[in-house]
């Protein structure tokens, strides 16, 4: 039976009627349209549906949606200020980083929750933090060089 | 050829990618149409089976199902050739009989497909597919390629006396290969065998079909071949091609899997069923089990050298697994002898091929298409022979490679090639001279290796390789180009922005592109074989000159001077003799359009394209690898690809092929298994938890080296790239290991068993 919930998305809260099996994954992409997060594998190997929950990236084909309502949850459509792309989004699109970009969301998502923390990884570093996401087109290497360049665009902006 | 470039050669952003980081490019699995149905397919449990009897009752009572399609529904639609490649080429009319339907009451494979439902959420349709009840014959089936060709096999196709799908031989034979290998001082021969690769695209295929008010058919479909894909679907299903219009949308990975149709003909029946609009999106493992993936080869190979090193005759014979429909896999075979047989120069060559039918999922089109399974051999032989002539694995190549003026792998003149230099800097790059043939000792030995290849910048003169470009300029000096390869994440609408710009005189950000809607395009064959830089882009840049041609005639009269007479750069046409005299491209152009003086146009320029020519690209592959000793672990840690591709239009796009072919190349020699119980002909591996291909820990060190040097038949000099980077990754690495620990592996993937079982059978 469908249970009311609050789920706080991008800092807007929709409150919605769900079914207590379906995935996160789900109601992001079909409740309300979120499309950015992308389903890939189903199986939580490949990454392409990461969000972050309270800052930590998650798979969002394995949660179950109702465990997540009242956190705070981030998707690729709130990185955004407007047309301004983040610091993360821009480095992506100025190294060459996206290909056929299905796999992107969830690469700038778990790059975002490591240079929250941390505005100066190494470059094994970064590799560990995008070790969960898959990508099929790019080698990863121009993605690594987004990361890093974005590391350091932030941390300038933090300390200008 | 050296021309003053302002645009082409520019690392430019790609016109999609600011979506794509957003979230915002919708993709054919993020589609959702009013009162649309969610389609979900029953597959085989078997490899070999008749479906006796479908009890539908059950599924098509559930509240939400709305339709429920089985065999008997489909025979109406006519059987086709899923890969569309029914073109004229040389090497003998080459045909693929339509084989498949579009469900079929025999299952062939592992997850054939046997029937479908569309309901109006997933969750229903996944609950229908459980309560269709099948009532299997289960029938005998082989697996083997070699077992299928046996007499008394059990036969797979409907059309052949045999399980030989199709024999095919080496286009370009020459000489007396049997005679020149008696003669020859050093010969060198193997068995090698490669690998079912999977695509692992990341967004799964997925189509959404819908019929309009007029009873149009419309599609969205990822189609590589998006013209072909319509002309297909319009003769399945009894149309006329006006009545169908295919829209390709943002497309999450191919690689040459969406070459063939892929989810296109399951939806478009159910939508034809229900009369509503249906999206199928495919999981992870029937993308796996039910599409193509690359075709797994055994390649016996013999090479005759003389003593100083000249090569002088190489023989084949390649043993395809084809699967359970015919799909495009035997082209593979044939692809894979050209190229293979290509990039050296020898007097006496011959190869043939068996494609044989095998109750397994459908062979077909990856990325190198072949060329990577012979290349595994050949250059694995080639390092052999180096050894056993004394020769460093450098000398031996350069020795034989072909040089501009002599004939190209797909018979006609090499025009251009810089696989020399691609040797030499890449050897440079790798620190060759320092690190190979030293003696290696300890637990962890580290060696380098080479290998070397060509590829295609298209398909001619294989296929008819057509393509239409229609350029037309706006009132501001801005420009629509009017195209329709497939947005693959290859960066093609940069890398066509950019030669229009160019040749336009304006900016790459001035080109609008104008595509993915068939009902809009001119015919376009398709992105494949490497060509939509070199064939789209030489369409784009003859529409593109026949649309300057008419803005400097036009300049001409506006400023009074000859049009011989006038450069066009920067959005600007100035007088080359007189500076004063200048006039803007947006001027002529809106000139041309508000035209109160009787002379109205919009210029505009067409060109439909037909390559006589093929340039193809090459390079050398350089690996460096460690080896564990103890216990047969193989890391790459250096990995360098020197190419030579023509100009590069955008060279970041071009490195991003490269890195990501030598992604794709590692885990084709390194991890990525398809495996099929022999047992039971169920595939094992149909998700990341049991395929591994390569992840960001997995890439080493890399560096792609571009040789830049324009090609004279390429536009502004470019040749294609999208494929040739994984080709020569496997066995280069396969060299290293050898240059590491003296021990060859010839059966890919190279796992640390087979490593382990070599090394101890030496012990």
């Amino acid at each position: 039976m469908k249970q009311i919930a609050t789920f706080i998305v991008n800092e807007k809260h929709y409150e919605l009627a769900i079914e207590p099996h379906m995935l996160l994954v789900e109601v992001l992409r079909d409740e309300l349209g979120l499309t950015g997060t992308k389903h890939s594998c189903g199986i939580g190997s490949c990454g392409a549906c990461t969000v972050l929950i309270d800052g930590r990236p998650t798979l969002a084909c394995l949660t179950l949606a109702l465990t997540v309502r009242g956190k705070d949850i981030r998707t690729i459509e709130g990185l955004a200020q407007g047309t301004t792309l983040h610091p993360i989004q821009k480095t992506f699109v100025e190294h060459g980083a996206i290909q056929c970009g299905y796999c992107t969301p969830g690469m700038v998502l778990s790059a975002k929750a490591l240079l929250d923390k941390n505005l100066n990884p190494t470059e094994q570093e970064v590799k560990h933090a995008l070790s969960g996401n898959l990508c099929r087109c790019t080698g990863y290497i121009k993605i690594i060089d987004a990361v890093l360049a974005a590391a350091e665009a932030m941390s300038k902006e933090a300390h200008p | 050829m050296s021309q003053k470039l302002s645009v082409v050669g520019k690392r430019i952003i790609q016109p999609d990618a600011a979506a794509k980081a957003t979230g915002n490019a919708i993709y054919a699995s993020d589609i959702t149409i009013p009162g649309m149905l969610i389609g979900r397919v029953l597959r085989s449990p078997y490899p070999h089976a008749k479906i006796k009897r479908i009890d539908k009752s059950k599924a098509e009572n559930l509240p939400g199902v709305e339709a429920l399609i089985t065999p008997e529904d489909t025979a109406q639609w006519k059987k086709f050739d899923r890969g569309l490649k029914d073109l004229p080429m040389i090497a003998g009319g080459y045909t693929v009989p339509a084989d498949e339907g579009v469900l079929n009451e025999r299952a062939r494979h592992f997850g054939d497909a046997i029937a479908a439902v569309a309901a109006i959420n997933e969750h229903i349709a996944e609950e229908a597919l459980e309560l269709i009840e099948v009532e299997y014959e289960e029938l005998p089936f082989v697996i083997d390629p070699e077992e299928a060709m046996k007499p008394g096999a059990t036969q797979i196709s409907d059309f052949a006396g045999s399980n030989i799908g199709k024999h095919m031989s080496y286009a370009f034979p020459e000489g007396d290969v049997e005679k020149a290998l008696g003669e020859a001082d050093c010969v060198v021969e193997g068995t090698f065998t490669t690998t079912k690769q999977e695509h692992c695209t990341a967004e799964s295929a997925a189509a959404v079909a819908r019929i309009d008010i007029s009873g149009r058919l419309i599609v969205w479909s990822q189609c590589q071949l998006a013209h072909l894909a319509r002309r297909e679907i319009a003769h399945i299903f009894n149309m006329p091609v006006r009545k169908v219009k295919l829209i390709t949308p943002v497309i999450g990975g191919s690689f040459g899997q969406r070459g063939s149709l892929c989810a296109e003909p399951i939806c478009i029946a159910l939508a034809l069923k229900t009369g509503k609009p249906v999206k199928l999106v495919y999981s992870r493992e029937e993308n796996f089990i039910a599409l193509e993936s690359r075709t797994g080869f055994k390649c016996n190979l013999k090479i005759g050298f003389k003593k100083d090193g000249t090569l002088t005759a190489i023989q084949v014979y390649m043993l395809g697994r084809l699967g359970g429909y015919m799909g495009c896999g035997p082209m593979a075979s044939a692809i894979g002898m050209i190229f293979g047989l290509g990039h050296y120069r020898c007097p006496n060559r011959a190869g043939e091929a068996d494609m044989v039918m095998t109750n397994t999922p459908v062979s077909g089109a990856f990325r190198g298409f072949g060329n990577p399974a012979i290349m595994w051999g050949i250059e694995q032989l080639v390092d052999e022979a180096a050894e056993k002539l004394n020769m460093d694995p450098l000398t031996i190549r350069l020795k034989n490679i072909k040089r501009a003026g002599e004939i190209a792998n797909m018979g006609l003149c090499l025009e251009s090639t810089y696989l020399e230099e691609c040797i030499k800097r890449g050897a440079k790059a790798i620190g060759w001279r320092e690190k190979w043939g030293k003696t290696k000792k300890g637990k962890t030995r580290r060696g380098v290796g080479v290998a070397t290849m060509t590829h295609c910048s298209g398909a001619a003169p294989l296929y008819l390789d057509h393509s239409n470009a229609f350029v037309k300029l706006n009132e501001d000096g801005s420009a629509d180009l009017v195209v329709h390869p497939a947005p693959v994440g290859q960066h093609i609408w940069g890398a066509l922005s950019q030669i229009a710009a160019e040749e336009l005189g304006i900016h790459a950000e001035d080109i609008n592109i104008v595509t993915g809607d068939t009902d809009v395009t001119l015919f376009e064959y398709g992105s494949d074989a490497s060509r939509s830089t070199y064939a789209v882009g030489n369409a784009t840049l003859m529409a593109a000159h026949e649309a300057k041609e008419q803005i400097l005639a036009r300049a001409a009269e506006m400023l009074d001077v000859s049009s011989e007479a006038l450069k066009i750069s920067d959005r600007k046409i100035s007088s080359r003799t007189d500076p004063k005299k200048s006039i803007s491209v947006a001027e002529v152009c809106y000139d041309a359009i508000y035209n109160f003086k009787g002379e109205c146009l919009n210029i505009s320029g067409k060109c439909s394209w037909e390559s006589k020519w093929n340039s193809p690209p090459a390079g050398a592959f350089f690996a460096e690898v460690e080896v564990n000793t103890d216990t047969g672990q193989v890391t790459v840690i250096r990995f360098v690809t020197a190419m030579d591709c023509g100009k590069a239009i955008n060279p970041m796009a071009v490195e991003g092929q490269l890195e990501g072919g030598m992604q794709q190349g590692i885990g084709y020699g390194l991890t990525e298994d398809y495996v099929i119980n022999k047992d039971t002909g169920v595939v094992e591996t149909d998700n990341y938890d049991s395929y591994k291909m390569p992840g960001i820990l997995d890439m080493p060190k890399t560096k792609v080296i571009i040789i830049d040097e324009p090609d004279p038949k390429g536009p502004f000099g470019a040749k294609g790239v999208g494929e040739p980077g994984m080709v020569g990754v496997a066995p280069a690495i396969a060299n290293a290991i050898y240059d590491a620990i003296g021990v060859r592996i010839k059966d890919l993937p190279i796992t640390p068993e087979k490593v382990l079982e070599v090394l101890l059978d030496l012990r």
